[in-house]
């Protein structure tokens, strides 16, 4: 079941990156084809097949699940500033870019890195799993690693969501409210990864993974919605009737 | 609220006995679809009745009143206020006319209006053919010309409808018919008026005067014809302002994530 829901968001991913390259080649809005390609790299690296094979090729030391939080916090970085941007909430902008936001990336990155320098991380594992069972030395420091790891993306989602539910409630045509939607849904799913550490024992490993991917499938699809949205009433439409018109 | 399935038929067999559906909806102008599927449904439009009326040269407004839900324009309808009339006149032709008088008033010292009991077109000066309603805003033009400021109170409460799905029918310029026979009753005019305002039915056949319109508008003062296009004018310029922010928004969301 899990895997199934990995592989299809790979798919999807990865997909709407492709999509996305012939306009990245024109020029337009690259940096949306740099965050799929990132998000694409994220999930790959999140499934167990394809993180052990490449974690392996770097030595083993799940140098890979380093890798895999700083690609979510460039890739979360970016797509804050292009939506705060595209749907003009500059409080927001200003909370991803000022220099709290700067803070807040700096602090969670130098956690991260720092974290995992003083962890004995041998041995290739996803989610890094194995090493926390290891010794009882490391349980404390994965735990801190992992809540640095999902600070970030809950800071800038918590940053997006008053102007998704500002969008969703707003005239803006149909399609994008939806997409504004469906990236609020986003956002609150990154948001609950915060609390995983308080999650009921018996929820297990469903949860976390049922949260992590609804919130990356939300996020795919809502900035595809917009997308299209565009490209079915962006430039060709002709200027909605004013009602001087008969 | 719409006309039952049953009922229609039962009308229909009255009006041409006859007649195939096809041929029916060949004379009206409707698709035969369209009508399977109101009758599948259970729900025949009112503009279904009306184009089937218009063809078989029958009056739509004593057609519709056969029907339970439209009963209130058998009564005798008063005739439509001077407000009613000149909201079904659209903005482009208010601004005509205030022109025309601004010309006139310049060109002899009196303004030559009135002239009681001409169409369209009779005036020498006031010549251009008023365009036939529904307007643009003519929903709204209408409610705000019978409102006295508890209207839409007493419409939502007759009927059940959440104000602000009131609102958003009267800016979208439209109306169920069956909201607009309610707010015609609640405001004690004509109940065909309201079908007027939406282009369901023309004046005629809501059994306006010929020219009624144009006389109204003869019958208004400089100054409340000026007032009444200034604010036309204004909550046209507000709407105006509004799309043109809104497309603004979603040209700056294409351009960041389109």
């Amino acid at each position: 079941m899990i895997e199934i829901l990995q592989w299809t968001t790979l798919a999807a991913c990865g997909l709407v990156a492709l999509a996305r390259i012939p306009s990245a080649v024109r020029g337009k809005n690259r940096t949306l084809f740099y965050i799929f390609a990132l998000m694409t790299l994220a999930i790959l690296l999140s499934i167990e097949g394809p993180y052990v094979a490449i974690d392996r090729a770097l030595g083993g030391l799940n140098v890979a699940n380093l890798i895999l939080r700083l690609v979510i916090f460039a890739a979360i970085y970016f797509l804050g500033i292009r939506i705060t941007r595209g749907f003009g909430a500059t409080d927001a902008y200003r909370l991803i870019t000022g220099r709290i936001g700067m803070a807040v990336l700096g602090l969670t990155s130098l956690t991260v890195v720092a974290v995992f320098l003083m962890m004995d991380t041998q041995g290739s594992s996803v989610g890094m799993t194995a090493v926390a069972s290891r010794n009882a030395a490391n349980a404390p420091l994965i735990a801190y690693y992992g809540a640095a790891g999902r600070a970030y993306p809950a800071y800038v989602s918590l940053a997006l969501l008053p102007a998704m539910a500002r969008a969703v409630t707003s005239t803006l045509p149909v399609l994008v409210r939806v997409g504004a939607f469906l990236l609020g849904t986003g956002s609150v799913a990154v948001a609950l990864t915060l609390f995983f550490p308080f999650y009921p024992p018996d929820w297990g490993a469903t949860a976390k993974f049922v949260i992590n991917y609804s919130a990356v499938l939300c996020f795919v699809f809502g900035l595809a919605l917009i997308g299209l949205a565009g490209l079915l009433y962006g430039k060709s439409a002709p200027r909605p009737k004013t009602s001087t018109e008969k | 609220m719409p006309i039952p399935a049953k009922a229609f038929q039962r009308w229909l067999h009255g009006v041409a006995p006859d007649a195939s559906t096809s041929d029916v909806c060949r004379a009206a102008g409707i698709k035969r679809s369209t009508l399977a599927q109101q009758l599948v449904r259970g729900k025949v439009a009112g503009a279904t009745v009306v184009s089937i009326s218009r063809a078989y040269n029958i009056n739509p407004v004593s057609a519709l009143a056969q029907f339970d839900s439209f009963r209130q324009l058998a009564d005798v309808a008063p005739q439509p206020t001077r407000a009613e009339l000149v909201s079904q006149i659209s903005t482009p032709d208010l601004l005509r006319a205030l022109l025309l008088r601004s010309v006139a008033g310049a060109a002899g010292p009196e303004c030559t209006s009135g002239g009681g009991g001409a169409g369209p077109g009779v005036h020498g000066r006031t010549a251009p053919v008023l365009e036939p309603p529904p307007h643009a805003t003519s929903v709204r033009d209408w409610v705000e010309a019978i409102d006295d400021g508890e209207l839409r109170h007493r419409v939502s409460a007759a009927t059940g409808i959440a104000p602000q799905n009131y609102s958003a029918q009267l800016t979208a310029n439209r109306l169920t018919p069956e909201l607009a026979i309610a707010t015609a009753l609640a405001a004690g005019v004509g109940a065909a008026g309201g079908l007027v305002a939406t282009g369901l039915i023309t004046g005629a056949e809501a059994g306006w005067p010929p020219g009624a319109r144009q006389e109204a508008l003869d019958t208004m003062t400089d100054g409340e014809l000026t007032t009444l296009a200034g604010e036309r004018l204004q909550t046209l310029g507000r709407a105006l302002r509004r799309q043109e922010h809104d497309q603004e928004r979603t040209d700056k969301i294409w351009e960041n994530l389109g």
